[in-house]
């Protein structure tokens, strides 16, 4: 396995190779806080995969993602290579519809 | 440069004193001119924020944008320790109206947290 330095490019690389990218505190089977918890539930209901990101995985992990998309909190919704934003966002999108939408489009090309 | 530590040592317990609802509060109505904020400390341990942030000024704007100009003034103080959780609505003064209650604990007590929404956790062992 290679190496994972949480380097921007490296991070840019995997919200570009993934349509639907939640980076979160634990996995979307066991979520490690609650607001990871409420956006993974979100993403899950869309019945698209997606991949998800532990950021407890490495220590070095939330800071360098942090610095890289500009964005302070945890977790952090990416679809087609954008940032949607965090668990109240991804909220507010899937009940007004708009999450579905943006995934459709961005898994269309899958 | 004495008087510049002097300065120093009086002001650190102000700042410290400062991390809490009021302090949110009055910071983000610098950056939202006009806005109404409602801030709820979910733990009463002045790090864990749920801000509702009403203001006609997002109508039209995209949830990140409402957020953006907030996230960046608390990311020194998330990074920092200072403000563990900040759950963000910005609202229009009609979504605020349709939204009711919006008040999420992401620690809070079992599935009823939930809104309707959940993934199960594997049974721990």
């Amino acid at each position: 396995m290679t190496e994972f330095n949480w380097t921007p490019n490296e991070l840019q690389k995997i919200v570009e190779e993934n349509s639907i990218v939640l980076f979160m505190k634990g996995t979307p089977e066991a979520p490690q806080c609650g607001f990871s918890n409420r956006a993974a539930s979100v993403v899950s209901q869309l019945g698209v995969p997606f991949a998800s990101v532990n950021v407890l995985s490495d220590p070095r992990a939330r800071n360098a993602l942090r610095d890289w998309s500009g964005f302070p909190t945890m977790p952090q919704l990416f679809i087609g290579g954008k940032l949607i934003g965090g668990s109240d966002i991804a909220l507010e999108l899937f009940q007004s519809g708009e999450l579905q939408t943006l995934a459709a489009n961005a898994t269309s090309n899958d | 440069m004495i008087h510049f530590i002097d300065r120093l040592q009086i002001c650190w317990p102000i700042i410290m004193a400062m991390a809490g609802a009021d302090w949110v509060g009055s910071e983000i109505k610098k950056l939202v001119p006009g806005a109404i904020v409602e801030v709820s400390d979910l733990h009463g341990t002045g790090d864990h924020f749920h801000v509702r942030v009403i203001s006609d000024s997002f109508d039209g704007m995209l949830p990140l944008e409402r957020q953006r100009p907030i996230l960046d003034f608390f990311m020194p103080h998330i990074k920092s320790g200072v403000v563990h959780a900040l759950d963000l609505k910005c609202m229009t003064e009609e979504q605020a109206k349709a939204a009711g209650n919006t008040v999420f604990d992401p620690h809070g007590e079992g599935e009823k947290q939930f809104m309707g929404i959940h993934i199960r956790r594997p049974k721990e062992k």
